[in-house]
């Protein structure tokens, strides 16, 4: 805590507005097993201070690795003169920072069994008897394991006088099994992403019996037919699924920062601009999309954000309407608000925070429905479960999603196996086509740990969570 | 070579008791500047430093990595690794760190671009900003520079030091309802021109003015230097050696067929002076020049160590690409096909199907029609899915290649054929 003091006493001498330091150590430790080959195992901890500082409507931020009171104040001044440069473009249009208090807190992530505590020995040959399983069954190549184990702990002091521990942790499992079968070759995963608990979850997976469930139904995938030409289709998507499908359509367009342009040269802008708050209609009535960065087992659940914002929970869509954004404190002030969302992160200590998608999800449908009673309601259509090929327009308009495996639906019955199944839609027309969600037993969070954005590029987390819903009338196809 | 590097490789050897390790180091120091909608939104700049060190007893490994050079973090940094190595399992692909190896000499350190100030780059953006106001427009960007330390030392005897700069400025103008940008990024600041830039953002803008509405099809396109840049990244990692022989990439069984279209060559080399090119690869291997697609035959396909040694050939990596082109202009390309697509830059690419070797992905900042040999009109942004194999078997022509980034030189291509099959409203 005493950098804390020092870089925040010397930010006020230097004449900042505003300034934070925030101190973070991250600590990964990976193992990625490949046909029963060890291809990494790893422990990686990254150990400095950013610090921000900001004057005269802009921002300078510098980081460091050296930990002395002199490198500190020698980071606090480079911030200081950044600042000071940046302001000189900065002249017509000045930056501003939406109001905000200051905290003493701290937030540790609950944890039953810490990861790190489990025996390297346990965790591999856990790995290692997932890996057998799917390389035992005849037709299955390639089998792969990839665990991760992440912990951020952060000190983060501010010029408003907050003091906050956030210690934050996730692990995430994934394997998946790739079959060849007649000059084809197709894959099927287990992946949930990530989840902010302990090794309690993946002691609760039962990961031999996925393991198994997997390399089988890669098999039946490789075998499975293509779907054939597209034409209009119902679709069935699962909840990991519509993880990725809200990411893409939700979650970025309603990033404020990419609203006001700020990503205009990179990761894109979004068609859900201001003067539609309130009045566009983004989905169907039955649509509601939560910002929650207060969820449990979140992977942006960490007490406060990079800018000392406390973790909150909105609506982002509200019966169909667009509602609100996630926010940071020098974006809500562009189009008026009176807060930030609390969404400002960053990756590393070496980066500087931006605007990301909150933990984001989708609620779950009102009246009871289970998958099966959807699908038996389903006269002609296609299920997809799982995540595969996702692409979208910088606009966050036009996009394109596969799937890991699917099934045709006829008479309300899975009819048969297919294989290189996409769909293409746009906002608004695929969320509007939406007209039934099952409800809340079914609800499943999906945690993305790999969300690139910004420049230089920076790699986020967020929770998203669904139960099982239908769309009408979504063009669905092969590839051509 | 660098004093620090020195010394971390020293305390490594007298202290790692493993039978086996590899030591990589990277120090770098970043000034980026972001700008957006005219002015700047974020300005970071700082040192970075990794340390990695994977260690080896029999065939049980481990590895670590921190960011600190002091004795305490590098004994952690050992202990931890011999840690992980001794309780691991043993990995039955387990290859021996690399020994001494001649290693090629390059020059990827530029000393203009090393000492750019700070200052320098707050100018350029702020004339960047001033020139859009001129125009009633808004850009946004980053101007960046980099200077990296890389250092690589094995038990087996191999020490390697490189130096590498890069510098960046990237605009992207929007104005009404049109997007454009231009990039320019290369190892070296004295080939940049920003009055040049400048001029070319402001002519893609004004090209892009009258926008049409267009539908998809299979059509003709100019692929720019920029667009093939992105597609070929995605191809490339694909053409790896193992994938393929083990079924799961479109190469399968294709090494020594003419399996690209007979206008198409693609090369890794160390002769071409405005290219970057890494003295060794991720393994330790001496980069070399390496022809990997030679007038469309599958001449090699990247492979690692293990690999080369199961299949009794040589370990190879990707480390730039350069294809080589015919000098055709745009507007010789322009004539040769009855109506076509300009297409300044792909986004979003990601796979469609693996074993095809299928892509899909959104053009971005200007799709110009042309007809009759002129360009007409500029049209809406369109989705493609297409297997860029396949699209190179139908090269009709090929330009001068340009530097695309530190990496990567190609010429304008046109295709024909390409297939569309989405489009959006802008």
């Amino acid at each position: 805590m005493k950098y804390l003091d020092l870089a925040m006493n010397a930010a006020a001498s230097l004449g900042a507005e505003y300034a934070d330091i925030r101190v973070q150590k991250t600590t990964d430790e990976v193992i990625f097993l490949q046909n029963l080959s060890l291809k990494n195992t790893s422990n990686s901890v990254l150990y400095g201070y950013g610090v921000r500082f900001f004057k005269n409507g802009a921002w300078g931020f510098a980081h460091s690795n050296v930990f002395s009171d002199e490198a500190v104040l020698a980071t606090v001044k480079r911030a200081a003169g950044i600042a000071e440069l940046s302001a000189t473009v900065n002249r017509d249009k000045k930056l501003r920072l939406a109001p905000e208090r200051s905290y003493i807190a701290k937030y540790e992530t609950p944890v039953l069994k810490d990861p790190a505590c489990i025996p390297l020995k346990e965790k591999i040959d856990l790995m290692l008897e997932a890996n057998r399983t799917m390389l035992s069954f005849e037709g299955i190549r390639r089998a792969m394991f990839y665990l991760v184990m992440h912990r951020d702990e952060k000190l983060f002091g501010s010029t408003l006088g907050s003091r906050l521990e956030l210690n934050t942790q996730w692990i995430t499992p994934m394997m998946t099994a790739t079959a060849v079968h007649d000059g084809d070759s197709q894959s099927r995963s287990f992946n949930d992403g990530g989840r902010a608990t302990g090794w309690e979850w993946i002691e609760s997976l039962d990961l031999i019996e996925k393991a198994k469930q997997v390399a089988e139904e890669a098999l039946i995938k490789v075998k499975a037919e293509p779907l054939g030409p597209e034409q209009r289709r119902t679709l069935i998507l699962d909840p990991i699924h519509l993880g990725l499908t809200m990411h893409e359509s939700v979650g970025h367009p309603t990033e404020l920062d990419r609203v006001l342009g700020w990503e205009a040269d990179y990761a894109g802008i979004s068609f859900a601009t201001p003067e539609k708050l309130k009045n566009y209609r983004y989905g169907s009535e039955i649509v509601n999309f939560m910002g929650d960065n207060t969820l449990c087992e979140g992977l942006a659940t960490a007490g406060f954000d990079d800018d000392g914002v406390p973790g909150q929970k909105w609506f982002i869509i509200k019966d169909g309407i667009l509602n609100e954004y996630g926010s940071t404190r020098d974006t809500a002030m562009e189009i008026g608000l009176e807060s930030s969302r609390g969404c400002n992160r960053a990756t590393y200590y070496y980066d500087q925070p931006i605007n990301r998608i909150p933990n984001l999800y989708l609620l779950p449908g009102k009246e009871e429905l289970s998958p099966s009673e959807l699908i038996a309601d389903t006269e002609d259509g296609v299920y997809i479960q799982g995540q595969g090929s996702f692409s979208i327009d910088q606009h966050r308009v036009n996009f394109q999603f596969g799937g890991d495996f699917f099934w045709e639906i006829k008479n309300g019955k899975l009819h048969r196996p297919l294989k290189k199944v996409l769909y293409k839609s746009n906002n608004p027309e695929f969320w509007n086509s939406c007209d039934a969600i099952c409800d809340q037993r079914f609800w499943r969070p999906f945690g993305v740990i790999n969300c690139g954005k910004g420049q230089p590029s920076q790699t986020a987390r967020m929770t998203h969570g669904a139960s099982t819903a239908r769309f009408r009338n979504i063009r669905v196809g092969g590839s051509q | 070579m660098n004093p620090l590097f020195e010394k971390i490789a020293q305390f490594v050897k007298n202290n790692c008791q493993a039978d086996d390790y590899t030591l990589n180091i990277d120090l770098g120091d970043s000034h980026e500047t972001r700008f957006a909608q005219n002015a700047i939104t974020q300005h970071i700049a700082g040192p970075s430093l990794n340390i990695s060190l994977e260690v080896a007893f029999g065939q049980q490994t481990g590895s670590c990595r921190v960011n600190q050079g002091d004795e305490e973090t590098l004994k952690h940094l050992i202990r931890t690794a011999e840690g992980i190595a001794r309780y691991n399992r043993p990995d039955p692909e387990y290859m021996p760190s690399i020994g001494l190896q001649e290693l090629p000499k390059v020059n990827n350190c530029d000393p203009e671009t090393r000492d750019l100030a700070p200052e320098k780059m707050v100018e350029i953006v702020g004339k960047s900003i001033d020139q859009a106001k001129t125009w009633g427009a808004m850009v946004s960007g980053m101007t960046e520079k980099h200077l990296w330390e890389m250092g690589l030392f094995t038990k087996n005897g191999f020490a390697g030091y490189d130096t590498n700069t890069t510098f960046g400025h990237s605009m992207t103008l929007k104005k009404d309802a049109v997007e454009t940008k231009v990039s320019y990024s290369a190892k070296d600041f004295g080939g940049f021109s920003l009055e040049q830039e400048l001029q070319r953002l402001g002519s893609q803008a004004d090209s892009l003015a009258d926008l049409h509405d267009f539908d998809p099809e299979k059509i003709p396109v100019i692929l720019r230097p920029s667009a093939w840049e992105e597609l070929l990244w995605f191809m490339a990692w694909m053409m790896n050696r193992r994938q393929s022989d083990e079924g799961f990439t479109p190469y399968t069984g294709k090494l020594g067929e003419a399996f690209f279209g007979p206008k198409f060559s693609l090369r890794s080399t160390l002769k071409e002076p405005r290219l970057s090119a890494s003295p060794w690869d991720l393994e330790g291997i001496a980069c070399k020049e390496i022809s990997w697609v030679e007038n469309g035959v599958l001449k090699n396909l990247p492979t690692n160590r293990h690999w080369a040694k199961e299949k009794n050939t040589e370990p190879i990596s990707i480390y730039n690409f350069y294809i080589p082109g015919e000098g055709t202009s745009e507007e010789e390309m322009m004539a040769m096909v009855p109506r076509g697509l300009i297409i300044n830059r792909f986004w979003y690419i990601r796979t469609v199907d693996a074993k095809a070797g299928e892509f899909t992905g959104m053009t971005r900042d200007g799709v110009l029609y042309f007809e009759d040999g002129k360009i007409k009109h500029a049209v809406n942004n369109l989705r493609f899915n297409e297997i860029p194999h396949d699209a190179t078997r139908r090269i009709l022509a090929l330009g001068k290649p340009q530097l695309t980034s530190s990496i990567g030189m190609m010429p304008t291509l046109l295709i024909d054929g390409f297939n569309f099959v989405d489009k959006t409203g802008f």
